[in-house]
């Protein structure tokens, strides 16, 4: 399905490539809001990059303007998610992709850590339980489990 | 799969992690235009649901509708729905036939009787007594009379099930109808389309169980998320619109340089459907982009609207009665010219001469 | 009946009601008016036979000397509405387009961009003109039912055209259903109402200007 990406159809005078809609500027003042709230209460919040009609120039303007920071993370779960910090710290770009590797969402995240990299606690457990699981056959010769 | 397992422990046994269902949920909560800070909650409600029991009655349809909602464009995204769900009864899915699957969906009416959600595609035909399509030698009409009665809501999937669709074109020989003209004292969703967009199917659905709401309806029934707008406002052919830019046929340079379709019959500016955002197969286009105009699909009675390739400003069917409106105007024309000749007539006729001694008078 | 069902009986069933009204009223008026049956008039005509009668289609189409002054809105407002009420009904691409399904005879358009200035320009003209018409106690007290009536026949296709298209106040369905059925009142109306002059009018100027020939008016 990729290789439709490779047919040439020019959209004419719609689009050269980088045209700017104007509206990377307010998505900026409101990640700047947004942060502005991280700091002062420590509330996280996330902006919808696919709900807003921007143009390749947009995403240009915001790329250059939050840079890149030093966390990347990348995730496999139904397609790839790539995730990483900008260079202003509390600013996370995460982008989803499915598995024919199409985007399927994109979110600038102001937060401390993003949800989507923090272990859930009932998966802790469940890792409680496997480790304890694995450990389990090591140990059962000196004495019996703890808390079984 | 025992039915009492919450979904995240099912999913989690197949290796399915959260963090899919995050991802998944994040997704959903952006097609459906929700605040990000939703998805969070929707996995959260998800993870903990229990698999809910769902009844898909299929009447008088073409399977389109089933069609497109297993061949949604990511599988691994859009199955997880299906993972979420227990499709008790499915006729063209379930493995199950006969009378065995007529005692699947008696099972599952009563097992879940009040809380169960029925997904109908297809019209209901009710002229001669709903002979036209039957299952199991029960009339369509009467099998969604009883389905229905235990149902928490209905999804009309298909712009047959939700508006009567192709069945009901005219002259609707089966007396072809909508879900919403036999049930009335349900909550009932119209996912309209034909077929509806597998996403837009889904999303529903995960709405659903996730919310535990109906999502907020236009006036003919459809989620206003995916049917708030037309094709014509979110369409990337809008700027030669508003230029006046339009292809004339399908082949000329307009055509080729992906001006607007309207003079070509397109319906997208009265079409209210998700197409041109959500796209199909993957995303890959949607009939304006594969440089066909909109048909307009997920309108009631779009059949009936005129012809395909006739632009909306212009009449629907050729023009009739015009010879007849023309002899008729100049018959009565003539009839009139006769009357005022007879009122001249008469008039002279009755002129006296005036003399000098009717002046002095 | 929702607002697609509404704009397919406009297109279809409504159109034909109306397009149907609307030939056999003109041809009724037409037959009408032209078997009169006037006497043939034998007095010689001072310049060559229809001269006059074309040069009062000409000049009545000018303010006679003084009167642009005297009422300048009739006059200004008047010119306006109606050149603005050609171009947009004439030159409009849908409407060509329309055109020609129905008589097969097709011409260039303007841009849509135009098209929309002089929408709006005839839309005040008209607007001016009816203010007017309502200020000025001769005016008024000159005015029927019918004035009002056919002013707002003919203004209503405009409006509701120039929501249509800039997609403003209703859904685009709806608006183009309404666009469409107020045309076909228009068109109902034209025949029996004083709207009669659009088709009507240059033949009863050749005919005013042709008696008037003979007769020893200045024409």
């Amino acid at each position: 399905m990729n290789d439709l990406k490779g047919i040439p159809i020019a959209i004419a005078g719609v689009c050269d490539g980088l045209a700017l809609s104007g509206n990377a500027g307010p998505v900026l003042h409101e990640v700047r809001s947004l942060l502005n709230d991280l700091v002062t209460s420590g509330k996280s919040a996330s902006i919808d990059l696919r709900s807003l009609p921007l143009l390749p120039g947009d995403y240009e303007k915001l790329k250059v303007v939050l840079g890149q920071g030093e966390v990347s993370a990348t995730l496999e779960a139904l397609g790839v998610t790539h995730v990483r910090e900008t260079a202003i710290h509390g600013v996370w770009w995460v982008t989803h992709y499915n598995s024919d590797a199409t985007i399927i969402a994109e979110f600038i995240e102001v937060t401390t850590m993003p949800e989507i990299l923090r272990t859930h606690p009932a998966d802790a457990r469940a890792g409680l339980d496997l480790l304890q699981s694995r450990l389990t056959p090591a140990i059962e010769t000196g004495r019996g489990d703890g808390d079984a | 799969m025992p039915d009492d397992q919450t979904l995240a422990e099912t999913l989690a046994r197949r290796g399915v992690s959260r963090r899919t269902f995050l991802k998944f949920c994040a997704t959903m909560a952006s097609l459906m235009a929700m605040p990000p800070a939703m998805a969070a909650q929707m996995a959260e409600k998800l993870a903990r649901a229990k698999r809910q029991s769902v009844i898909w009655l299929s009447f008088q349809e073409c399977t389109g509708c089933t069609e497109s909602i297993t061949r949604s464009h990511s599988p691994t995204i859009e199955s997880l729905i299906f993972d979420a769900i227990s499709l008790d009864y499915h006729h063209t899915l379930q493995a199950a036939s006969g009378t065995a699957a007529e005692a699947a969906r008696q099972h599952a009416m009563k097992n879940n009787y009040g809380k169960y959600l029925l997904v109908v595609d297809g019209s209901v035909p009710t002229k001669d007594g709903g002979v036209y399509s039957t299952i199991a030698g029960v009339s369509n009409v009467d099998m969604l009379v009883e389905t229905a009665k235990g149902a928490a809501a209905i999804i009309a999937v298909g712009t047959c099930a939700a508006y009567g669709g192709i069945p009901k074109a005219n002259p609707n020989p089966t007396g072809a109808v909508a879900v919403s003209d036999i049930i009335a004292d349900k909550p009932i969703i119209n996912v309209p389309g034909c077929p509806p967009i597998p996403v837009v199917m889904t999303g529903v659905i995960a709405h659903v169980l996730t919310l535990d709401t109906i999502p907020e309806l236009d006036e003919l029934g459809r989620p206003k998320v995916f049917f708030g707008d037309t094709i014509h406002d979110r369409c990337y052919r809008r700027p030669f619109y508003d230029q006046g830019k339009f292809a004339k046929s399908f082949d000329d340079e307009g055509a080729r340089n992906g001006w607007c379709l309207f003079e070509l019959g397109c319906k997208g500016p009265t079409t209210h459907n998700a197409c041109a955002t959500t796209k199909w197969n993957g995303g890959v286009s949607f009939p304006i982009e594969s440089g066909h105009g909109c048909l307009g699909c997920s309108e009631p009675d779009f059949w009936d609207a005129g012809s395909f390739y006739t632009a909306l400003s212009m009449p629907a069917d050729p023009v009739k009665y015009t010879a007849a409106a023309a002899l008729a105007g100049a018959a009565v024309g003539v009839a009139m010219s006769f009357a005022s000749r007879a009122k001249k007539a008469d008039a002279k006729a009755a002129h006296r001469t005036a003399t000098l001694a009717d002046l002095k008078k | 009946m929702n607002e697609l069902q509404f704009l397919t009986w406009v297109r279809g069933p409504g159109f034909n009601i109306a397009i149907g009204i609307f030939i056999l009223g003109v041809l009724w008026r037409l037959f009408e008016i032209y078997s009169l049956g006037r006497k043939l008039d034998l007095a010689v005509p001072r310049r060559r036979p229809g001269a006059s009668g074309f040069h009062t289609v000409w000049r009545r189409s000018l303010a006679p000397p003084g009167m642009l002054k005297r009422s300048p809105v009739s006059y200004i407002g008047g010119y306006i509405f109606h050149v603005g009420l050609a171009i947009v009904v004439f030159l409009f691409g849908p409407h060509i387009k329309l055109i020609e399904s129905l008589l097969g005879l097709s011409w260039p358009g303007l841009p849509s961009q135009i098209i929309d200035a002089v929408t709006v320009v005839t839309l005040a003209a008209m607007v001016v003109v009816l203010v007017d018409r309502i200020n000025k106690p001769v005016k008024r007290f000159l005015s029927t039912f019918e004035d009002y009536f056919t002013w707002a026949l003919t203004f209503l296709p405009v409006l509701t055209g120039y929501l249509a298209v800039k997609h403003l106040l209703l859904p685009y369905t709806t608006l183009l259903a309404l666009h469409i059925l107020s045309v076909e009142l228009l068109l109902i109306a034209i025949p029996f109402t004083k709207l009669f002059h659009a088709i009507t009018v240059f033949a009863s100027r050749w005919y005013n200007g042709d008696i008037h020939g003979r007769k020893g008016v200045a024409v």
